[in-house]
């Protein structure tokens, strides 16, 4: 006798729906949202969001040694090659600077001794200093101990490679590994200001960003209180390190070759390819943001003509005591389930798409960036986007009141 | 629970500019201070034109072109919210509105299900044994469509009978409805309202419902 269907408020909420709209809504969407989240998981890929300490990735940051050409002037005593207060000050004002960092040379003398498989070595040295924060690696031991003076040391990579390519072949001495050079103990003296001393040293990592031989601040200061002669006519750096935001940007180019300053590494291809890549990037999200914007405004529209279409159905029951969020809440049901469809085969679409590059960048061992950031963005964006959808639906329905 | 409705100097927008004219000069509603109380009945007597479902429209809070106040229990009605309205029309006040507005592709008893289910006012069988009454326990599972205008008239005022009310307001309840159906749909009407101490105002062109007593009011 009482044959009612429970749901019977939808049956009548439900006439009018166009599977066809919602369809093509949801494909469009589908495809807009695939093509931001690949692209962005192949911009964190890419620009090295998976580690923080690769310098090999193309950053969107980027590390710049700068120095001052070196003239005739200079070797004859007259002209200076270091960085005054105001230099820094105009170049920490770029729009692409982010932040400066000063070598900081020792004043004392620097002479080191090894022992290679019976072969003793030993050369005059130099040391430099940059704060902690420049270095592109945190290797094991690089703290001290002015107590039980042990002196980490991080060396360029670069003269490994000139030591294992160009020096070791020549003169029949071994190739060495990072790990071996790593295990190698090495007798550090340091003299001036009337005092000298021995101590202990190991090669704690290797640097591609730094071409130097660092130890930490906290050895510059212990040391130079010990052996500094005191006689530093000048405290401004002639070397330093600047963190740009903007790699490949000409107008970084442009500035330092004004000011006649010389960066050492020319990595100005590198930084082009990254700022290709990450034009071509943007781009290409752009496209994919429009696609799903455009989506967004099907949806609305077909929202609209839907409740246009049951304007007075929904009056009517309104007039029967539902409230506006009773009569709406079906319309929210069927825009949040439809958009969570859509974002979890895009979030499918896009971890399958990045799954084709990442065998690869391993093999070029870039690691590859976790993906959990990137749904995290498709999920905020899909977010803004229903509530948008619900906010229109809401005010539809009321007006109908 | 409301127990009043005062209309102060009420009018529609369309008559603003003929406020010296018929049907305004001569109303007794129109422009003038009129009370409902609870528990009473009454009878707004009207001419085609004069705006009789516009009141019951003002008074229910699903239109606002009209100028002076409609207070419930002296609250002007203006400022209330739409969820205030929902649970206004879910407890207070019925409406039976002219054109029964019943959902066509539904049947009899989804049709009055779906006001009940909101109010939870009446059982199954009290349902069945009003359709009964009107005679139309036969068409429960038809669907509303199929039904004669006068069918679908008794069926609506069941529907508005499925709630807790203060005031039916019914317009033109049995204008297409013979002297026996108006007989049966006014005592059910009756019967309901006296159950429930609520005030009917039923308006009419000319086929009154016949209600025991009424004030009238010439609108």
């Amino acid at each position: 006798m009482m044959s009612i269907r429970k749901n019977v408020v939808w049956r009548l909420l439900r006439h009018n729906i166009s599977p066809w709209q919602i369809a093509g809504y949801a494909i469009a969407n589908l495809i807009g949202l695939t093509i931001v989240l690949t692209a962005l998981q192949f911009y964190r890929d890419f620009t090295g969001a998976g580690s923080d300490s690769n310098d090999d990735a193309l950053e969107m940051r980027d590390f710049l040694i700068l120095s001052k050409k070196v003239s005739l002037l200079n070797t004859f005593g007259a002209g200076s090659t270091s960085f005054s207060q105001a230099e820094l000050d105009r170049l920490a004002g770029q729009p692409w600077a982010r932040r400066i960092g000063e070598f900081r040379s020792a004043d004392f003398n620097v002479y080191a001794s090894l022992n290679l498989g019976g072969r003793g070595m030993s050369t005059y040295l130099f040391f430099e200093s940059i704060p902690d924060e420049f270095f592109d690696i945190k290797p094991d031991g690089w703290d001290f101990d002015p107590e039980a003076p042990v002196i980490p040391i991080v060396l360029s990579k670069d003269y490994l490679t000139l030591y294992n390519f160009g020096f070791a072949p020549t003169r029949g001495m071994p190739q060495l590994s990072e790990d071996i050079i790593k295990k190698v103990p090495l007798k550090i003296r340091l003299s001036g200001n009337g005092n000298s001393g021995t101590f202990d040293a190991r090669i704690v990592g290797f640097s591609s960003r730094l071409n130097t031989i660092a130890v930490p601040e906290a050895v510059m200061d212990w040391a130079d209180g010990i052996f500094a002669e005191g006689t530093e006519d000048s405290e401004d750096p002639s070397r330093i390190i600047l963190e740009v935001t903007k790699p490949g940007d000409p107008s970084i180019t442009e500035y330092l070759d004004s000011q006649g300053y010389e960066v050492a590494g020319d990595k100005a291809e590198a930084s082009k390819a990254s700022f290709i890549l990450n034009l071509i990037t943007g781009i290409v999200m752009a496209i994919g943001v429009i696609i799903t914007l455009l989506a967004f405004f099907i949806l609305t529209l077909s929202l609209y003509l839907l409740l246009q279409k049951n304007r007075a159905t929904l009056h009517d029951l309104m007039l029967l005591g539902y409230t506006p969020d009773e009569v709406a809440r079906y319309y929210y049901i069927l825009v949040g389930a439809v958009n969570l469809a859509v974002l979890v085969a895009a979030s499918v679409l896009a971890s399958a798409a990045s799954w084709f590059w990442e065998g690869r960048l391993d093999s070029l061992d870039f690691p590859s960036a976790p993906v959990w950031p990137t749904l995290l963005a498709g999920l905020a964006l899909m977010a803004v986007v229903t509530s948008l959808n619900i906010t229109a639906i809401r005010r539809t329905v009321r007006r109908a009141f | 629970m409301i127990t009043r409705i005062e209309l102060h100097h009420v009018l529609p927008d369309v008559f603003s500019d003929a406020t010296d004219r018929q049907p305004v000069c001569s109303s007794q509603v129109w422009l003038r201070d009129v009370t409902f109380h609870k528990g009473r009945r009454y009878m707004i007597e009207a001419e085609s034109g004069t705006g009789k479902s516009s009141l019951c429209s003002f008074i229910y809070g699903n239109r606002r072109d009209y100028s002076g106040a409609i207070l419930f229990d002296g609250q002007d009605t203006r400022s209330f919210s739409p969820s205030r309205w929902s649970a206004i029309r879910k407890t207070s006040i019925a409406l039976l509105p002219q054109e029964m507005r019943l959902f066509p592709q539904l049947t009899v008893l989804e049709n009055i299900d779906i006001k009940n289910r909101l109010t939870h006012h009446a059982s199954p069988q009290e349902i069945m044994n009003m359709l009964e009454r009107v005679e139309l326990a036969h068409k429960a599972d038809t669907p509303a469509g199929l039904l004669s205008i006068g069918q679908q008239q008794r069926v609506a005022i069941v529907r508005a009978l499925c709630q807790p009310m203060d005031f039916i307001l019914l317009d033109e309840p049995v204008s297409h409805l013979d002297s026996r159906n108006n007989q049966i749909v006014a005592s059910l009407i009756a019967d309901e309202a006296s159950r429930q101490g609520a005030a009917i105002i039923a308006t009419s062109v000319g086929n009154k419902i016949n209600i025991p007593d009424p004030e009238i009011i010439r609108l």
